[in-house]
Order: C-alpha cells, then structure tokens, then sequence
C-alpha cells in the first residue's frame, strides 16, 4: 500500500505537451517540472525533440528551420517521431506517470498527431503554451540559448544572435498559438508574457492543476538560495541523534562567523532567514541582522522512539530497524516517526514558497537539508539520504535557467562529523564513503 | 518497517531511558477522553459568515503583521461578475472561507442579503419588481438599488477602514461596464486593488441545474415551483439582454471562470501570490455531489503514541459496524438524490453506445472471479457496493473511447467515487481494511499523521502540570497556537494538511477520512469556518459518523450515530 504524495495518481498518464516559439522558456519550464514532479516521487521525464534532431543534423543555420525546406523537414519529422516513439516506450515500460515533450509543436496539425497517439495509448495530453510578445524578455532568452545550446558551441555571439532571430522568424511563418474557441476540447493552458495572462481551460485532475499552479510561481529573476545546518550541537558531541539540544562552544563559535560569512557572500542583498523551531538553528542564527521566519516544516527528521539515541544504541536495541534503514533509507519510516519521503512531504510548500521568493537564507538540519538539496540539484532518491553535508559549511545555491550552480563557503571551525555511512553504527567519513556518498555535493561544487 | 508490529517498551534496559522526549512518549497517553465531553454548541453551525474579531487569527495563517495585512498583497477588493445563476455566491463564500483560513481578513458582501433584509423591514408586495433587473425602469426601482448598492459600498470601505479587513468580497451582478468601472475607480483612489471573478456559464445543463436551485430559495417560500421558476427566468432574461461581458478593452485585472472552472482566463495578473494562490483554489473547486464523512480509527490495546499498534477486538468490531454505516448512509443519500435509472445488467442496450470498440465483457453480467481483494480498485459498477449512478453509467460508455478524455478511476474526480484517506499508522488503515475488501479506494496520507504531542505525549493533563508548569500556562491561554517543546501546534499542523484541503475541494464524490482527533479538527475547522480557540476542543468520539454536507452559502453538519459492541 503507497503512500501517496499528490493525489492518487494510479491509472493517470500525462503527457505535458509544450506549445511555444524558439527561446520562450519551453525547456526551462519543462525541466522544472520534471524536477519538482521527480522530487515528489512522481515519475517524470523530459523528451527534448531538439536533441534528438541534433543526431541527424548537429549544428543547422536558420533555413534547416524554413517550413519550405523540405530535405530538412524529413529529419526534423524524424526527431519528433522518435520522441514520441521513446516517450510511449517510457510510459509502457517504466510506468512513466508525466512525460514532458519539449519541442516548438507549432502547428495545430503536429498537435493533434501527438493528441492522437495519446489517446491511443491511454495518455491525457495537456498542451502548455509559452508564448510572449516582450522583447526585453525574448532578448533575455537568447542569451541564455547562445550560451548554453549545442546548436551554437564556438559561435561568435553576435552571428549566433541574428541566426536565431532568423530561425523563430521561420517558426513565426507556420506558428498556430492555442486558440480558445478552435481548442476549446483540449486540456490546455497559456502562459502570456510569463504568467501576466493565463488560460486554464479543462484541468480535470488535481495532479494538472498541481503542475499549473506550480508553473505560475516560478520566476526568473536572478536569485540566491543560501543552505546551512545549524552549529555543532551538545547532542552532536554525544552522538546522539534528534533531540532539542544547544550548540556546543564551537556550534556558538561559528553562529558568532555566521554573518560574516553571509555578508561576504551575499553583498548588499537583502535576505530572509528561515529557521526551524529548535533550539540549535535559532542559536545559529542569532546574531543574523536579518527579518527571520520560523517553520515547523525545517525541523529535523523525527526519529520517534530512537530520539535522543546514539547509532550504537539503535544498533543494539532495535537491529532489524537498523539493519532495514540502511537497506532502503529514504522509505524507511522510524517507529512512531519519519521516513525521508514524509520529510519530503511535509517540506513541498516550503519548495513552492522557495520558487516565488527571492534570497533566502535556511538554516535547518542534516536530513531536511538533503532533501532541500537534492530539489534543487536533482539528486536521485536513492542516493540524497547518504549525501554527506558538513557542519559549519554555508552553501549557495544559484539557480539559473538550466542548471542551479553550487559554492560550498567552509567556516573553518572544527566541527564533528555526523554523517553514518551504510552498514556501520560509526559516525565519522571514512574516504570511500565520502566519496561515494558526497558525490553530488562534491561533483557540482568541481564544476563550478 | 518494524519487523514484528509491536513493541514492548517496559522491557527495554535503553541506556536513553531518561532522554526527555523518549521517556515522556511512553508514559500513559495525555489526552483526556473525550467521551464524556458534551459537544460544543458553538461549532455546529458554519462560521463563514462569522464577523471577525479585531484581533482575529485564523487556523492557517503563517504569520501576522502590524497593518493585518498578509502575503504583500495591500487591500484587495474581489467584485463577482455575472448573471443570476451562475454560482456567485457560491464562489464568494468558497473564497471566503478559504482566504480567512490563510489568515487574510476577508468578509463577503451579498447584496441578496441586504435586500432581503430590506424586503423583510418593509410591505413585500411593494417592493419593486424591475429593482432585479441591472437598469431599473422605474424611479422607485433604480432608487431602490442605488440605495441599497450604495449601503453595501458603505459597508465594505468600513470594513477596510475600521475593521482592518484585506479582502472583501462583492458578491452582486456587475454586469455593466459603468458600474465596474465605478468600483475600479472608487476603490484605487483608496489604495485597493480590484480584482474581478466573472462567472460565465454556457453548459445549459449548469443553468437549469442554478436555476432549480434558484426557485427553491428563501426568495420563494410559499411559491408554487411554477410561479417561482417564472420569476426567476424573468430576473434572467431582462439581465441577459442588459449583459455586457468583461473583455481585455476594460483594462481592469480579472479572472473569467468559465463553466464551474472548465476553463479560467487570469488578465493582467499583478497581484502576485495571494491571487496565485485563489487561481490555484479556483482550478480546485468543484460543485459537490458527495460529503464529506469523519471518523475516529479503531481503538488499540495500549494505545499510545510513539507504539504504532494493531486494532484490538474492540477496534475490529468497531472498523466492521463502521463500514456497514458509512456504506449504508452513502447508498441511502444516493438513492434519494439521483434521478431514476436504466437497470445496468437488464438494460443495457439503454445505453448509448458511442464507441463501437467497448469490449464485451463490459456490459456481461458480474462474474465471481474478481472478488479477491487483490484485483484491481477500480471495479465495473455492478460489483461494487456502492449504488449505480449516472455517472458510473457515463464512465462505462467513455471507458476506451479515443475520442474523449479518459475517466481517472480513484482520485475523487466523479460524483459517484467514494474514497477513504487514512493516516499512514497501522491502526488508521486497519480500521479502513474492511472497504479495502470490499473492493474501495482506500489511500494513505501521511499529511493526516496526527499532531506530534512532543514532549507531553502520553501524559494525563494533570501530569503535563506538575512537569511543565510553565508550559502549561502558555498552552491554556492559547491551545491553539501554543506549541509544547518538540511538538506541533494546532497551526503547524493546519498547515501541513493545507494540500488535503485543496484536494478535497476538487472531490466531487463521497470522502470518508479515518484519523486521529486532532486531525479531524482541523479538517472540520476548515469546513466549518471555526474559530482558532474552538478548533482544540472540538470533540469526535467513536459513537458518532460525522458527515459534512455541502450548499452555496453554508455547509450543514449531520451526526449519525455509530451502534457496536
């Protein structure tokens, strides 16, 4: 018997259908969703027609994108076909629950091919329009697609610009935006200028208008998330877990450097600092000359009648637990407590009130930080319970159009570690562990 | 999971036995029982149309502010655009009521009421008839609506002015491009936005369905049905013909809700979270068919918080009488509700046949092979114990037509579905496990987890006084939002469940939520409009089904009594 996140989603397929001109945040859109829906546990994927178009013809100028072209619209129908050939797959074999087709799906022809399929297949499409007449906005997106699109690698700025301004231009030619009275029967929604206008028109499951409501609060103004645990705690000098202890003289020590750190790394931003409700992360946030919020929601993963016990304490006095937490970490519910899926539940307003806001800086605990993370890195299910986050380390996170970059900021204050690796009632990271475990902390910190 | 079930904690040797938080969970439970308590007289009725306090709080709200004023949001006027019958006020009180649950300072103004309550001060037959028509003809009528019009008007800058109110919501015609004009001018020369619901309806089934319900209002006690429907047409057409519909050439920031949310169009969408978030509402609301069913899961032999047990006998007795109610009060409300039926086995050529692909085992008679509780939850309407409605009709004949979006079996979508939502503790679900049987949806949620008592779990009140004398004070002068050490508060955990709400706004069946007191409060709390003070005490004892019926302008509250041994 599941537990369920959203809605029962038993028997329900959606396939987001995007609708939209070049450089009009399809693909940003679509990987969000697929981000936030994964995150929920929903399984979710993105088919972008562009890279499968890319292996028949890797770097086109403009007129490969002339309606008229007909050489070039063969291997173009051919990319969308194969996507869709793989996305039916996906769903047939993976019990894919929301696929995501990016792609321009500029005339109403294209779209009814792809409704038609879906139904066949037992698939509700939902059609998401992104369309915009702001230039400001449109200029904006070019600049993110010069620099980060395959199609333009080593291309002079300024040639890759008027290239593609001359290819939406080919698009605008056959472009059919949605229209309210000839697609009145199909679920759909168009996002005007961002989310200026909207038209909903027959979201027919909860699980749709989640996704609705979830586009319509993203932005993308630039922005910094900062993430950091609380100071080391009496109780993480004891090797205790849970509990509502104070920070120890070095916990102390480095919420006196906290704001420091912040200022060095935020400038003049205004920021707003969440907190959990326990002792140890307002400590840590005490001399922050910045508003603070308390949420219920940051507090850490409650670990029921092994609260306040140390690892070998668990070990001894309820093995087959101990033995079954490692086994499946992130499904495994602490007796009269929580399992890392719970956290995730309880932590999805505070990921939809993260999208809307500006800075923010969260100062919470070891699980509730992993979980945070790994929305905003992607980081698998399988592997976010065992990532290895220190103590006394402030994270920034910056989300950007298509990737969120990470820097790790170190206090410099000794701290114990926390982090258990698996199989072992041993605190402490050995390093292979580290390696293993930390790997998407580690790995995205290198890129940057 | 646990290995065994259960486990006994009185044998443990723990070296942690005097961790705070772990030794006070497996003390005895605090919670006092609630069998004895009368039933507050307060929480019966539905407090949406309660004014609010000066100094009001509301069950879900995040936080407060010096000015009232929550989200960013300033001072918001809502106007209702729309003909009669076209679930204005409906609308106005959803919104109300969900709003004033967030903490916003919200009070819906029905110009129906004012002019009943003007109907009523005065001779009833010389009130005039052309006052319903949006352009009066006579002198007396146009002088009646202005004056009452304008009272209204009075009423809500008052509200902003001296009541610290955010949101109010006008819930009359504006049919006209003046009078909206008008309301846009008058209010953003005082620092409120206006934001417009229109309400158009087109889906003539919708209209008949408004207008019946319309005839049978407090409009038209001692009316014939005919004489009634004959009225209300009338007040219809005359403002069919005056109507004139919001388009972008306004300029004014509004959102068209068409046909109950089948489709919502958001102009000039500058108000950022707060209108998000009703946009978000709006997608969710769904006129409702079904009701809404609490009751208390089953009990279990120690009965503490931290053990997550199994039922007892007595709990198992309890889950089967359970089941046999809820099964019982359902079909009976059924039957009364719906509209004669074809027999599905006997008469199934009655059945319009639109797809020519429907598989034959569709329409043969049950055969006994899916009983077994393995095969699949949604079930051919004949199997299930539940009675056949129009709807279940429907979905058969739509079942594998390409040509129509698909019915979603289980998630609440149709009239006739019956869900139970469970907590994700074993004697939550168990006490569910008999409508599993039988072959109905049952989901778990981990959201209706009940409140986390922290360190005061398990303890008698008595207890918690002698322990935490200083805590104690602070949680008797505000059970609500007072939140013992490591523990939720009521708040914590209205906000947690706050996804529930919007999902069971969009169920347009039958919901039976099996959960902990605490959870059914809240769940009730919100329904029911009550207050944060009310809220703690509010009392569901295992005797009593609790079952929430939906109407536009108030929800009603039937207790049914549940027998066992």
């Amino acid at each position: 018997m599941p537990v369920y996140t959203v809605s029962n989603v038993q028997n329900l397929r959606i396939c987001v259908v995007m609708v939209g001109l070049p450089a009009r945040g399809k693909s940003f859109i679509s990987q969000k969703i697929v981000r936030y829906l994964s995150w929920l546990s929903i399984k979710s994927k993105c088919f972008n027609v562009g890279n499968y178009r890319r292996q028949g013809a890797p770097r086109p100028s403009a007129e490969f994108f002339d309606a008229s072209n007909e050489e070039a619209y063969k291997i173009r129908e051919h990319a969308v076909t194969q996507a869709v050939i793989d996305m039916m797959n996906w769903f047939a074999d993976e019990q894919g629950v929301v696929a995501i087709l990016d792609a321009t799906n500029s005339t109403r022809q294209r779209r009814n091919w792809v409704l038609k399929l879906c139904r066949e297949n037992s698939i509700e499409p939902m059609f998401l329009e992104s369309w915009c007449d702001d230039n400001d906005l449109i200029l904006r997106n070019i600049a993110d697609v010069k620099t980060s699109s395959p199609d333009y690698k080593g291309v002079d700025p300024d040639v890759a610009t008027a290239d593609f301004l001359e290819r939406i231009a080919n698009y605008e030619q056959v472009y059919q935006a949605l229209d309210e009275a000839q697609d009145r029967d199909l679920t759909f929604v168009r996002l005007i200028n961002i989310a200026q206008q909207v038209i909903i028109n027959k979201v027919e499951t909860y699980l749709e208008s989640r996704i609705v409501f979830y586009v319509m609060n993203l932005h993308i103004k630039p922005r910094y998330i900062w993430l950091s645990r609380h100071g080391e705690s009496i109780y993480n000098l004891e090797k205790k877990i849970g509990g509502d202890s104070s920070l120890s003289p070095r916990g102390l020590q480095y919420a006196k450097k906290l704001p420091e750190l912040v200022r060095e790394s935020a400038g003049n931003r205004d920021l707003t600092v969440w907190t959990s409700t326990l002792i140890r992360t307002q400590e840590t946030a005490q001399d922050l000359p910045y508003k603070q919020l308390q949420w219920k929601a940051l507090d850490e993963l409650d670990a029921g009648v092994c609260d306040g016990m140390t690892y070998e304490e668990i070990e001894e006095t309820f093995p087959e637990d101990f033995k079954a937490r490692d086994e499946d970490k992130y499904e495994y519910r602490y007796r009269g407590g929580e399992s890392y899926r719970d956290v995730v539940i309880r932590l999805e307003p505070i990921i939809m009130e993260l999208e809307r806001q500006e800075n923010i800086l969260i100062i919470t605990h070891q699980a509730v930080l992993r979980c945070i993370y790994a929305y905003f890195m992607n980081v698998p299910q399988e592997e976010s319970p065992w990532m290895s986050i220190p103590l006394h380390t402030l994270i920034r996170l910056e989300p950007r159009a298509y990737a969120t970059h990470v820097t790790k900021i170190k206090a410099d204050i000794p701290a114990v570690s926390t982090y258990k690796g698996k199989g072992t009632s041993q605190v402490g990271e050995s390093d292979s562990n580290q390696r293993k475990s930390a790997h998407a902390l580690i790995d995205s910190d290198s890129k940057k | 999971m646990s290995v065994d079930g259960s486990v006994d904690l009185s044998d443990l040797q723990s070296p942690t036995l005097n961790a705070g938080n772990h030794m006070a969970r497996t003390r005895r439970r605090w919670s006092k029982s609630s069998q004895d308590q009368p039933t507050k007289p307060s929480a019966l009725a539905d407090g949406v149309h309660e004014d609010i306090d000066f100094d009001f709080i509301s069950p879900g709200q995040l936080y407060s502010t010096e000015s009232g004023r929550l989200f960013h949001a300033g001072k918001i006027l809502i106007v209702l655009v729309g003909l009669p019958a076209t679930s204005k006020t409906l609308l106005s009180v959803a919104i109300t009521r969900y709003t004033k649950w967030l903490g916003v300072r919200t009070s819906s103004f029905h110009v129906s009421e004012y002019r009943r309550k003007t109907m009523a001060s005065m001779d009833c037959t010389s009130f005039p008839n052309d006052y319903f028509s949006a352009k009066p003809t006579t002198v007396e009528g146009r002088s009646k609506r202005k004056h009452i019009l304008e009272k209204v008007q009075e009423d809500m800058i008052e509200f902003f002015n001296e009541s610290k109110g955010q949101l109010a919501i006008y819930d009359a015609l504006n049919i006209l491009v003046e009078e909206r004009l008008h309301l846009q001018q008058v209010f953003s020369r005082m620092n409120t936005k206006v934001l417009f619901i229109e309400s158009v309806m087109t889906d003539s089934d919708m209209i008949k369905h408004n207008v019946d319900m319309a005839s049978q209002s407090a409009d038209y006690v001692g009316w014939s049905q005919k004489d009634a429907l004959a009225n209300y047409m009338h007040r219809l057409k005359v403002n069919r013909e005056l109507y004139e519909e919001m388009t972008p050439e306004e300029e004014l920031a509004y959102v068209k809700y068409v046909n109950f949310g089948e489709r919502l169009i958001v102009n000039n969408n500058h108000f950022g979270y707060l209108i998000n978030k009703i946009v978000f509402f709006l997608m969710n609301l769904r006129n409702k068919k079904g009701c809404v069913y609490f009751a208390r899961c089953g009990t279990s032999t120690n009965d503490n918080y931290v053990n997550d047990e199994l039922l007892n006998s007595a709990g198992i007795e309890y889950s089967k009488a359970l089941t046999e109610l809820v099964l019982k009060v359902v079909n009976e409300r059924r039957a009364s509700q719906s509209e004669p039926l074809p027999s599905l086995v006997a008469n199934s050529d009655a059945i319009p046949n639109s797809s020519s692909e429907t598989p034959e085992h569709k329409r043969s008679p049950p055969t006994l092979q899916v009983s077994s509780g393995l095969s699949s939850r949604s079930m051919s309407p004949s199997l299930s114990p539940l009675l056949t409605t129009r709807a279940s009709l429907q979905r058969t004949e739509s079942t594998g037509n390409a040509a129509m979006r698909q019915p979603v079996s289980g998630d609440g979508g149709d009239d006739d579905s019956f869900v139970v939502w469970t907590a994700a503790r074993k004697r939550t679900f168990d006490t569910a496990r008999f409508f599993y049987d039988k072959g109905i949806n049952v989901r778990q949620r981990s959201q209706l987890q009940q409140l986390h008592p922290g360190v005061v779990a398990d303890m008698e009140e008595s207890e918690v006084r002698a322990k935490y004398p200083e805590e104690y004070k602070e949680w008797i002068k505000d059970p609500y939002h007072y939140r013992f050490p490591r523990a939720e508060s009521y708040h914590d955990l209205a906000v947690r469940m706050e996804p529930l709400l919007l999902e069971m706004e969009r169920m347009r069946g039958d919901i039976l939520v099996i959960g902990h007191e605490s959870v059914l409060r809240v769940l009730y709390g919100y329904l029911m409009a009550c207050s944060c003070p009310d809220i703690p005490s509010l009392t569901f004892t295992r005797d009593e089904l609790i079952e929430i019926s939906f109407s536009p302008f108030e929800n009603k509250v039937r207790r049914v009594p549940i027998v066992y041994e």
